[in-house]
């Protein structure tokens, strides 16, 4: 016989620990643990069995997990929460007393607390971090918008919105936006940065009315958090890709509400050395073009250097945007001259993979450079927070009314000018050699990845529905519109689709060279499969039905010629009804679990298939009645 | 020397505020105490001049103490002349005007200043004071000769050096003494005047005497008054007296200077000369002759001590000195990763990390598509849901242009549920099974494989005017008997549906069964509290209609049946009910339910479920003989059944079915059923499984070589189970139930014993019986040699599947 148990020696008894006991534990208000919570990222557990993590009682109560407290307590901010209290008390004590002297020697040693550890400790590397990045932009972008109140200090809207502005620019720089939508609730950007899908959500730029019913204690301490994790994640960002963190503010701009181009981007000096160490192997297959590499670095070093001296650094800071995008192409051209050499002999499944992922790759890099051939000028009442971002971030070049702020690289004049984003009911002067289109526009050919025809997008007219691009349809989900930007492409973009197309006329091809395998199968003499099914020892029902389907697969195929006769439709209703029998007969025999489970995924099933179902009969419905207005309108 | 009264009476209030020091010890002074000495040496050499005054000054000379006890005592004297002094000034400018010089003698100031200014200060009082000095001097006859002189000293000669006695005025002690002009007071106090408007009098007077309104005259006669009196306008209304009062120059002048916003004491000097209390001069003789304490002397320890407690802390460090200097703040953010040494984190089941937010759909768009906009009716549903509730917190809408997308005012509100979300949320891991819920339908051989089993409708049997409770059909096959609630037994031919034959009986009928063995062709029915064997003359050949007959007789022979209190009496029938075919009757003590057969036909038991425990009673055919095989129930018996092989006996009550041997008499095994109410039972004819019907809709098989629980327990249909019945040959079982419904089953019995039987349901039957008063189809029967099924019910009909 093994040792006698204990009751509450061991599980959940010990696993978990209640708030309140925790509290005594840590001997801190509820205040501090909140705020200790917070920053250390711990939240309440849920125990199985909620009576034994609670030693019998069924009393409702918030159960943290006990290491987590045990953990806490050796919390160096703890020590620091501790320290602040007293800290407080004797500065309380000594100007209540006039000790001026002493207070300020007090303020000097004022106990101040650092975030950093924590990062580190909950995000042990950078992917960490940047997975979680999604809630403290979030946080960062609202706070960059509120205004200051009693409770949010000026310099923290500050901060926020320079390490908004640094994230953006890190988006630009890199070019790793991915998708953007326009909702109710504000405008979602996506981007894909190490790997990592970063979503964040960016409120519309009106003063934000701050609710009463908010605890601003508990966001102004995420915010504390968030804030010290962004900025960590954009120093890291930004020393990744060779730039000087933190970026210089240019005042003037600033003062002119440049927004986020008021920050000067510069490469480090140090970069030049490393972009060699690194590049040497590369470009030690070809020595030309190391020479030419070597000289352009020495060009933008020398442009960095006169830089920060010059007001116009914008444009030359696209410049260097571009060249460094050339650079990439060049390495990717690098890239591409091994993995194409296999790809000539073989055609096994590897190498299918590898021309996967290149074309893929490919696709960025196009996608990437989306409206490198745009000129892009922004008229007044469009939001240029968000359309400079997502155009520059694809690689156009954009220019705004000097209402939207300083900092224009090209006025309205100018001639290169492909594309105005207007936002009004009727344009007036126009200039013939550009389109006139409307915000969505822009937001649309990212979401689709191609250059649209601004067509539909015109000044004036009704605009297309705008569709979000996060949803991935899977099977039995609604789809409102399937080729929504088919054949849109505008003339400007690269023809990239048609290998792909011609490559899925081929895999087609293919599949009918099977299908005619399988009729010919047919003709096969029947009985003598019969008896091979047998021998094999499948069911005569079974290897009917499989006959069945085959048959039907071909009535199928040639169906696309022939209109399937009503008799057809019978049958095959019929032998469904029989399916259907058979099927209630077989969940006669489920257990009872699986009848549960089962009738609970059908419940969500169904649930899922109602919402399609009246989806589409609106749908339905509203292009019934588009279509009787159509014809009245016809009639008149 | 004409200043000199006042002077010395200066010199005299002077020392007041000191007096209660005088006690102490002479020598100690402190500086006051010192500048009333450089005044009074001042005064010494005034003294000189004032001869008749000389003995105030040799006091004053003798000693401090005694200088010091006199002016106390003398001070509250002084006063109170100088109370009167004030009290007089008022109306005798003149007198106000020496008074007021005396008033200056009394003040610290002015001795001060004498302090200070020295002679030529004097000089320039006494200029000013020239014309005053004189008046003063004048009445100098006023002041007492005894000025100055100490009260405590006996003064023997006061008598007779001092004859003459002044007279002084009348002091009148009231308050408003000052205001020596008004005779009659008003009293009345602040309050407005109009109070007395309707009263002749406007008031008292000090003694609660009536003050009578003055008489006024018209307002012609006002106007004549001012005409005539040059001085009118300088009078004012005085409301409380109720007559003009002419102002007095004083008071015109303070008029003015309050009309000029100046300050409306004429003498009153704002920009007096500050007054040094405590002077910058040190005086030479301290306020304390003690000598100075020894500590003054010695360095304290309780400072050295505190001095130690810092030079130890700073040694310690726990102080950390100053920093002097620009110290470079330390970078705010720095390479907080390093790829090469970081470790990701293990993965621990306590570890959840937080999900991320949900990323919006289509539906959420600025401008999404008009299907997914809500209809008014959708609206309102959702304004009127609970804030939690709701699927989404948002409604769709849609804008036609950018422009005119408002700010959205639940962002921070949501952001901040998201934050509450982050750390208030329990975190649970939550397995979402991505399975397809086909693969869980079990995957059965297909009922066209199991065949042969009934499928439609072939033969329905009509005639029955009542529910039909019990059918059975004869081991040959041919003959179909049915039991109804008309209180009839009909014979039906299976293959036709005709009715052959008719018995009538005085009771409902519950159960009917053909007796088992094909050599006799017997019919057992029970209905009320009999059991009756029947013999269905004209269906049979005549030589087993004979060789039944015998066989049902013989047991009438068998005298020693006959029992008083035996449970069952075998008894005759009547002649006419002989001329139906009925041959025996059982007479039992309570209403029998069910008849069943041993599986030789000469034994059957009879189930009455009312008569405790001789509820179940096995009968013997060829003896006449009546058993009772259990002293005691356990339970209310529902269903008896032979084994269809060994001496075995089933017996099922309520919730177990038990199984015994009847020729060792012992129980050979209990099953738990694990259901409310068994109402119907068999048992497969290789005699190994069984299964049941409840009335909690339940049909259980058991194998009986596995388990006292059920090998399987399907629950199909919709109401209780009613009968459920094996079939002879096939592996085929059936149910029927108050639905309506009859469900036909493939069980197959494997003869290897590892082998599960195998249940597949091949067939429903849907609405066979319909349902009266609740009820549906209430027995089903197999066909004994075919895969026929029949069934009966509450609609009065009998139905034949093939």
């Amino acid at each position: 016989m093994g040792k006698l148990q204990k009751k509450g020696k061991a599980g959940a008894a010990i696993n978990y620990i209640t708030r309140n006991q925790a509290l005594k534990k840590l001997q801190v208000t509820l205040a501090d643990f909140r705020r200790l919570c917070i920053l250390k990222g711990i939240y309440p557990r849920e125990p199985k069995n909620k009576k034994k993590a609670n030693k019998g009682s069924t009393a409702p109560s918030t159960f943290y997990y006990a290491k987590d407290i045990q953990y806490l307590m050796h919390e160096p901010i703890l020590g620091k929460f501790r320290e602040y209290k007293t800290f407080a008390k004797k500065m309380a004590k000594v100007m209540s007393k006039g000790q001026y002297s002493t207070a300020k020697t007090l303020a000097e040693n004022k106990p101040i607390y650092t975030l950093d550890h924590i990062i580190k400790e909950r995000y042990p590397t950078f992917t960490d971090a940047l997975r979680d990045l999604d809630d403290a932009l979030c946080m960062i972008f609202l706070f960059a918008t509120m205004p200051k109140t009693d409770k949010i200090k000026a310099e923290t809207i500050e901060n926020c919105q320079r390490l908004a502005a640094e994230f953006q620019h890190y988006v630009l720089h890199t070019r790793s936006l991915r998708k953007v939508f326009l909702s109710i609730k504000g405008i979602y950007y996506q981007a894909e940065i190490k790997g990592q899908t970063i979503t964040w959500l960016v409120p519309y730029q009106f003063s934000q009315d701050v609710p009463t019913d908010v605890d601003f204690r508990v966001m102004l301490t995420f915010l504390e958090f968030h804030q010290t994790l962004c900025g960590f994640v954009n120093y890291r960002l930004y020393s990744d890709v060779n730039l000087v963190y933190p970026p210089a503010l240019d005042l003037k701009l600033d003062e002119g509400g440049a927004g986020m181009n008021a920050l000067i981007i510069e490469s480090t000096q140090s970069s030049a050395n490393i972009a060699k160490s690194v590049n040497t192997p590369v470009t030690a297959v070809s020595a030309s073009l190391s020479k030419e590499e070597k000289q352009r670095l020495q060009e933008s070093e020398k442009r960095l250097k006169t830089l920060s001296s010059k007001i116009a650094h914008i444009q030359e800071n696209g410049e260097d945007e571009k060249a460094s995008t050339e650079a990439n192409a060049n390495d990717d051209s690098i890239d591409e001259f091994p993995t194409q050499l296999p790809n000539t002999d073989g055609s096994s499944s590897a190498t299918v993979t590898f021309t996967d992922i290149q074309r893929a790759s490919q696709h960025l890099t196009q996608f990437q450079s989306l409206f490198s051939n745009c000129y892009i000028f922004l008229s007044r009442e469009v939001p240029r927070y968000s359309l400079e971002f997502i155009l520059r971030a694809l690689g156009a070049q954009v220019g705004w009314d000097a209402v939207l702020g300083e900092g224009s690289p090209f006025d309205e004049n100018d001639d290169r000018i492909t594309h105005q984003i207007s936002d009004r009911p009727v344009q007036g002067h126009r200039f013939l050699s550009r389109q006139y289109v409307q915000p969505q526009w822009a937001y649309d050919c990212i979401n689709a990845g191609k250059l649209l025809t601004a067509e539909p997008y015109h000044v004036g007219k009704t605009l297309p529905p705008h569709l979000s691009p996060f949803v991935e349809a899977k099977e039995g989900d609604y789809v409102p519109d399937q080729n929504q930007f088919e054949g849109q492409t505008e003339d400007l973009v690269m023809e990239s689709g048609d290998e792909e197309e011609s490559e899925d006329e081929d895999e087609e091809e293919d599949e009918d060279e099977d299908e005619s395998e399988d009729e010919d199968a047919e003709h096969k003499d029947l009985h003598q499969i019969e008896l091979e099914a047998e021998a094999k020892g499948v069911a005569f029902t079974e290897f009917e039905a499989k006959e069945n389907k085959k048959k039907k697969a071909a009535t199928k195929t040639s169906s696309t010629t022939v209109a399937t006769t009503r008799s057809a439709n019978k049958k095959r209703t019929a032998a469904e009804i029989e399916e259907e029998e058979q099927k209630d007969l077989a969940k006669i025999m489920m257990t009872n679990k699986q009848a549960k489970l089962y009738n609970k995924i059908q419940y969500g099933k169904d649930k899922k298939a109602a919402e399609v179902q009246k989806l589409t009969e609106k749908k339905q419905q509203i292009a019934k009645g588009a279509k009787a207005a159509a014809s009245k309108k016809a009639k008149k | 020397m004409p200043a000199r009264p006042t002077r010395k009476a200066a010199a005299a209030a002077k020392p007041a505020p000191v007096a209660p020091n005088k006690a102490a010890a002479p020598a100690p002074k402190s500086r006051k105490r010192t500048v009333d000495e450089a005044k009074e040496e001042s005064d010494d050499e005034f003294g000189e001049v004032a001869i008749d005054m000389n003995s105030d000054d040799e006091d004053a000379s003798e000693g401090d103490d005694e200088d010091e006890d006199e002016d106390a005592e003398e001070f509250p004297e002084e006063e109170g002349q100088d109370m009167s002094a004030a009290d007089l000034d008022e109306d005798d400018e003149e007198e106000e005007d020496s008074e007021d010089s005396y008033m200056d003698g009394d003040s610290i100031a002015d001795s001060q200043e004498e302090n200070e200014d020295d002679d030529d200060d004097i000089e320039e009082d006494s200029d000013d004071e020239e014309g005053r000095d004189f008046d003063a001097l004048m009445r100098e006859d006023d002041i007492d000769p005894n000025f100055g002189h100490n009260l405590n000293e006996p003064l023997p000669e006061e008598s007779d050096y001092n004859p003459i006695k002044r007279q002084y005025p009348e002091i009148d002690p009231s308050y408003d003494s000052d205001s020596s002009t008004e005779e009659n007071e008003n009293t009345v106090g602040n309050i407005p005047m109009e109070w007395y408007d309707e009263y002749p009098h406007i008031g008292y007077d000090i003694d609660g005497k009536k003050i009578m309104r003055p008489a006024t005259g018209d307002e012609l006669d006002k106007f004549l008054s001012t005409m005539d009196d040059p001085d009118s306008w300088l009078s004012a209304h005085n409301y409380k007296e109720g007559q003009d009062v002419k102002l007095t120059a004083e008071e015109l002048d303070i008029i003015r200077r309050l009309e000029g916003n100046r300050i409306p004491d004429a003498d009153y000097n704002p920009y007096e000369d500050q007054v040094e209390f405590f002077s910058s001069k040190t005086e030479i003789m301290p306020l304390s002759a003690a000598p100075e304490p020894k500590r003054r002397f010695i360095p304290s320890k309780h400072e050295a001590k505190r001095i130690m407690k810092i030079v130890r802390a700073i040694r310690e460090g726990r102080i950390v000195p100053r920093k002097s200097g620009y110290v470079p703040p330390k970078p705010k953010y720095y390479n907080l990763w390093n790829d090469s040494e970081d470790k990701p984190r293990e993965e621990h089941v306590m570890h959840i990390t937080a999900p991320k937010m949900k990323l919006p759909t289509h539906d959420e768009s600025y401008n999404p598509p008009a299907e997914y906009l809500p209809t008014e009716e959708e609206i309102k549903e959702w304004n009127e849901m609970d804030k939690e509730d709701r699927p989404k917190n948002y409604l769709p809408q849609k804008y036609n242009a950018l422009r005119n997308v408002p700010g959205y005012g639940q962002f921070i509100q949501e952001r901040f549920e998201r934050c509450l979300d982050l750390y208030l949320a329990p975190r649970v891991r939550k397995n979402r099974l991505n399975i397809d819920p086909e693969s869980l339908i079990p995957k059965l051989p297909s009922p066209r494989d199991l065949q042969p089993f009934p499928t439609r409708l072939a033969i329905e049997y009509l005639g029955h005017e009542g529910r039909v409770r019990s059918i059975s059909v004869d081991p040959s096959g041919l003959w179909l008997a049915s039991g109804s609630d008309d209180k009839t037994v009909r014979v039906w031919e299976v293959s036709t549906g005709r009715c052959m034959a008719t018995y009538h009986v005085d009771e409902l009928v519950t159960s009917v069964v053909w007796g088992p063995n094909k050599d006799i062709a017997v019919l057992a029915v029970s209905c009320g509290y009999k059991v009756g064997l029947i013999l269905p003359e004209k269906l049979f050949s005549p030589e087993l209609t004979l060789h039944s007959e015998e066989y049902l007789k013989a047991g009438f022979a068998n005298v020693a049946a006959t029992d008083a209190n035996a449970k069952a009496t075998w008894k005759q029938p009547t002649p006419a009910e002989y001329e139906q075919g009925i041959r025996v009757w059982i007479h039992l003590q309570k209403p029998v339910k069910q008849v069943t057969w041993h599986r030789k036909g000469d034994y059957f038991s009879t189930v009455a479920p009312d008569a405790n425990n001789s509820a179940v009673l096995i009968h013997q055919l060829t003896k006449h003989q009546t058993q009772q095989p259990f002293k005691k129930t356990k339970g209310a018996v529902q269903r008896v059944m032979f084994h269809p092989t060994k001496p075995m006996f089933f017996v099922a009550t309520q919730r177990y079915v038990r199984q015994y041997n009847l020729q060792r008499q012992e129980l050979v095994k209990t099953m738990m059923t694990g259901v409310k109410w068994v109402s119907s039972l068999d048992v497969h004819p290789a005699g190994d499984n069984l299964i049941i019907g409840s009335y909690d809709k339940r049909l259980c098989w058991f194998d009986l070589d596995l388990s006292s629980k059920p090998y399987k327990t399907l629950r199909y249909h919709t109401q209780a189970i009613r009968s459920v019945a094996y079939h002879k040959r096939y592996p085929l079982f059936a149910s029927c139930a108050d639905d309506g419904h009859v469900q036909i089953f493939h069980g197959m019995v494997y003869n290897d014993l590892l082998q599960n039987p195998l249940i597949v349901p091949v067939k429903i039957l849907k609405d066979v019986h319909k349902r009266v008063d609740a009820l549906g189809a209430l027995c089903v029967e197999w066909h004994p040699n075919q895969p026929w099924l029949i069934s009966s019910g509450a609609d009065h009909t009998i139905k034949l599947f093939s």
